[in-house]
C-alpha cells in the first residue's frame, strides 16, 4: 500500500488570514550539492520561502522519506500552477554523508530541477561530524538503527520533519506527518508569500 | 483511512509520528515513538515536602518491567533543589525530553529521558514564564513539532484565573502566547480560564479547559470550598481553537472547572471527553450532523452532592472506556464509552484514601495511580498517603501489582507520571 495523506477533515483557514510562528531561526552549515560544489546552507535558506527535510536515499520506509518525497513532488506541482515557482525553494539534506555522496544525489535527483523551474537542492554534508550539529540545532532527532549483535544497520530512525522557512531564515512551521497536509501547506506558503508583499526584503522579523 | 494512520510504528526505515493520543493514550498525536508493549519506567513527578529527605521536587523513576530485578523499585531520583509545586510534564514529539511545570515558582524543568531512561537527566531550566508571557501555573505541556504548547492557569497581575497559552520552541526559547477568550463568541462568554489543552490534527482542531487562579489553588482546600467568592473564581467553560490560526473559534459553557481532556483516538471519530471537577460530570465535545461542534454533559460521576472530585482521566486507545479518579473519595471508576453519548459505569474500586492521577498502558492491561493533587489540597494525617500504585486490568477487576511508598521513601507527594 502506498502511503498517502494524513486525514484532512477541516477547511484550512486562507492564506494571510493567520500568522505562522516564528519558530527559530535556521542553522547554518557548510555542505555539498549535487554538484560536489561547496554550499553554504545559509544562502539556501533565505531570498526565498524553503521548504527543508532531511532524507536518506536508500530510505525504503512508505511513510518516510519516499512519502515526503512524493508530497514536496505534488507540492511542487501545485506551487508551479499557481506561479510561485520563482520565490519558493525545496531543500533535501542526506543523513548518510557516506553513502549519500554528491553522486549519489545527482543520480537521486536527476532532472527535477529543470522540470518546473522551482528550485530543489540536495545537499549532503563532508562527513557525520558537521552534520550532527546541523540536526541537532534543527532538532532533528536520528538514530542508526542496530542488529541483535549491536551492530549498526542500514536503517537510519528518524522522525519525519519538513521544515518552511521565511525568506529571512527563520523556521515558521515545522510539518511532521499528521501536519502534512498539502492544501494547508499551501496555504502556508503563501501565508509567507503575502508578508513579502508587506515588507521589504532583507527586514529581520522575529 | 486506515487504522494504522493512528497508530506509531517503528517501520524498517524511518520512524514516524503518527496521530495517537493513549497515557501512552494522553500524549500529544504529534509524539513519536509511542509505547505499544511493556513499558520499562515510569517517571513520576514529585512534589517536595519539606523535612522530606532533601524537601525538593524531584523526577523519580520506577522500574515497571517484570523481567527486570528492580521491578517495582525506585531506580533514579533527580532533584530539581527547589520546592515549587511540582505537578505535570510532558515529552517534546521526538521523546527526547521531558518538560516538565512548577506551578508555584514558574519554573520550566527540561529532563533528558532519550539518553537514558533510566537515569534522567536535568539538562536545562526556563525560568521566563512569566516575564515572556504574564502567564504562570505551567500546567500542560503538550507537544507540537518542534515546539511546546503550554497550559497555565494563572497570571502575574492578579494570581487570578485569567491565563493563557505559551509556545516555547525545543530549544527552551519562547515562541508565542495566546490569552485565553474573555469576550463573547457565538452567546458564551468567556472567562479566560485555563487548565489543559489538546489536539486533534485531522480536524484542525485545539480544545482548552479552565481550573482556577493562583489564588484558589495555592489555599488550603478547606478554606477555598468555605469561601463563597473563591468558588466563584473557577472556570466554567472549554474553549475552541483554530489550532493554525491560534483563534478562538467557539466558547461552550461547561460549568464546574473541566479538567483533563482526551481526544478519542479512532480514525473518523469526532469527539472529546472531559470531566468537570466541581459538579462531577462527564462532558462530551462532538461535531453535530451539519459538523458544528457542541457540548453535551453525557453523565454523572458518584454522588455531585458529596463532590468526589474528578481530578484525572485516561481513555482506552480505542476509546471503548475510561477510566475516572475521585479524590475526595479515593475511588477509581470505569465506564463504558463504546456509545459516548452514554457512558455507563461498570467498574468502581477504592484504590487509596486520596487518588490523583490514572495512567494506563497502550493495550490497557496495565493501569498506574498516584495520590497527590496539590500540596495544600491533599488531605491530612492519616490520609495522606502518597504512593504510586500498580494494577492489572483483565477487564473485571483491578488487581494490585506492586505499591511503592513515596513518604516512606523520603521522596515526596506523588504526581504525574510519563512512561518510557
Amino acid at each position: 500500500m502506498q502511503a498517502h495523506a494524513p486525514s484532512m477533515q477541516f477547511v484550512p483557514p486562507a492564506p494571510g488570514t493567520y500568522q505562522l510562528q516564528r519558530i527559530q531561526r535556521a542553522p547554518d552549515a557548510v555542505l555539498k550539492d549535487a554538484r560536489d560544489r561547496q554550499r553554504r546552507l545559509g544562502t539556501l535558506t533565505r531570498g526565498k520561502v524553503t521548504l527543508l527535510t532531511f532524507f536518506y536515499t536508500y530510505c525504503v520506509d512508505e511513510w518516510g522519506c519516499p512519502f515526503a518525497y512524493r508530497t514536496m513532488l505534488g507540492l511542487r506541482e501545485r506551487l508551479t500552477e499557481r506561479g510561485h515557482a520563482g520565490r519558493v525553494r525545496f531543500v533535501s539534506i542526506s543523513f548518510d554523508p557516506t553513502n549519500d555522496t554528491p553522486e549519489v544525489l545527482r543520480r537521486y535527483s536527476g532532472n527535477l530541477k529543470a522540470e518546473t523551474g522551482l528550485a530543489w537542492e540536495f545537499l549532503t554534508a563532508r562527513n557525520m561530524v558537521e552534520l550532527l550539529p546541523l540536526l541537532e540545532d534543527f532538532g532533528q532527532d536520528v538514530n542508526i538503527e542496530k542488529d541483535a549483535k549491536g551492530q549498526p544497520t542500514r536503517t537510519i530512525n528518524h522522525m519525519l520533519k519538513l521544515f518552511l522557512i521565511d525568506r529571512n531564515g527563520t523556521v515558521r512551521e515545522i510539518y511532521a506527518l499528521d501536519y502534512l497536509h498539502p492544501a494547508m501547506m499551501v496555504n502556508d506558503i503563501e501565508t509567507l508569500l503575502m508578508e513579502e508583499n508587506a515588507a521589504p526584503v532583507g527586514v529581520l522579523r522575529r | 483511512m486506515s487504522a494504522m494512520k493512528w497508530l506509531p510504528i517503528l517501520l524498517t526505515g524511518c520512524t514516524l509520528a503518527f496521530s495517537a493520543t493513549a497515557d501512552e493514550t494522553c500524549n500529544s498525536p504529534y509524539m513519536s515513538k509511542l509505547i505499544k508493549g511493556q513499558e520499562a519506567y515510569v517517571h513520576v513527578w514529585t512534589l517536595g515536602v519539606e523535612g522530606l529527605g532533601d524537601g525538593f521536587d524531584k523526577l523519580v523513576t520506577i522500574n515497571v518491567d517484570p523481567k527486570s530485578k528492580s521491578f517495582g523499585k525506585v531506580v533514579n531520583s533527580v532533584s530539581v533543589g527547589a520546592r515549587g509545586e511540582a505537578h505535570h510534564m510532558g515529552f517534546t514529539d521526538d521523546r527526547r525530553y521531558l518538560w516538565a511545570g512548577g506551578l508555584s515558582n514558574n519554573q520550566i524543568y527540561v529532563f533528558d529521558v532519550g539518553a537514558n531512561p533510566a537515569k534522567p537527566k536535568l539538562v536545562k531550566t526556563i525560568s521566563d514564564l512569566g516575564a515572556k508571557s504574564g502567564f504562570v501555573g505551567p500546567h500542560t505541556f503538550y507537544a507540537m513539532p518542534g515546539r511546546m504548547l503550554i497550559g497555565t492557569l494563572s497570571n502575574t497581575k492578579d494570581s487570578g484565573g485569567r491565563t493563557g497559552m505559551v509556545v516555547y520552541n525545543n530549544k527552551g526559547e519562547f515562541v508565542a502566547k495566546y490569552d485565553l477568550p474573555t469576550g463573547d463568541i457565538g452567546g458564551v462568554m468567556g472567562d479566560g480560564y485555563g487548565y489543559d489543552v489538546a489536539i486533534n490534527p485531522s480536524k484542525n482542531a485545539l480544545l482548552t479547559s479552565s481550573f482556577t487562579g493562583i489564588d484558589n489553588y495555592r489555599r488550603p482546600l478547606g478554606d477555598v470550598v468555605a469561601d463563597a467568592a473563591a468558588m466563584k473564581r473557577f472556570g466554567n467553560t472549554m474553549v475552541l481553537w483554530d489550532l493554525k490560526a491560534m483563534k478562538p473559534q467557539q466558547i461552550f459553557a461547561v460549568p464546574g472547572s473541566p479538567l483533563e481532556i482526551r481526544w478519542s483516538l479512532v480514525p473518523g471519530d469526532n469527539w472529546a471527553i472531559t470531566a468537570t471537577a466541581l459538579t462531577s460530570k462527564l462532558w462530551l465535545i462532538k461535531q453535530d450532523s451539519v459538523g458544528k461542534w457542541q457540548a453535551k454533559d453525557v453523565g454523572t460521576i458518584g454522588d455531585p452532592a458529596k463532590i468526589p472530585l474528578p481530578v484525572d482521566i485516561s481513555i482506552r486507545a480505542d476509546a471503548k472506556g475510561l477510566w475516572v479518579n475521585t479524590f475526595s473519595d479515593g475511588m477509581t471508576r470505569y465506564f463504558d464509552l463504546t456509545n459516548p453519548e452514554q457512558p455507563k459505569e461498570t467498574y468502581a474500586k477504592q484504590t487509596g484514601k486520596q487518588v490523583n492521577m490514572i495512567s494506563q498502558s497502550w493495550d490497557g492491561k496495565r493501569v498506574y495511580i498516584t495520590s497527590s493533587l496539590l500540596e495544600r489540597w491533599d488531605k491530612g494525617g492519616a490520609d495522606n498517603e502518597q504512593f504510586l500504585r500498580a494494577f492489572a486490568w483483565d477487564g473485571k477487576e483491578l488487581k494490585p501489582i506492586f505499591e511503592v511508598d513515596f513518604t516512606k521513601e523520603k521522596l515526596g507527594r506523588a504526581h504525574h507520571m510519563k512512561f518510557s
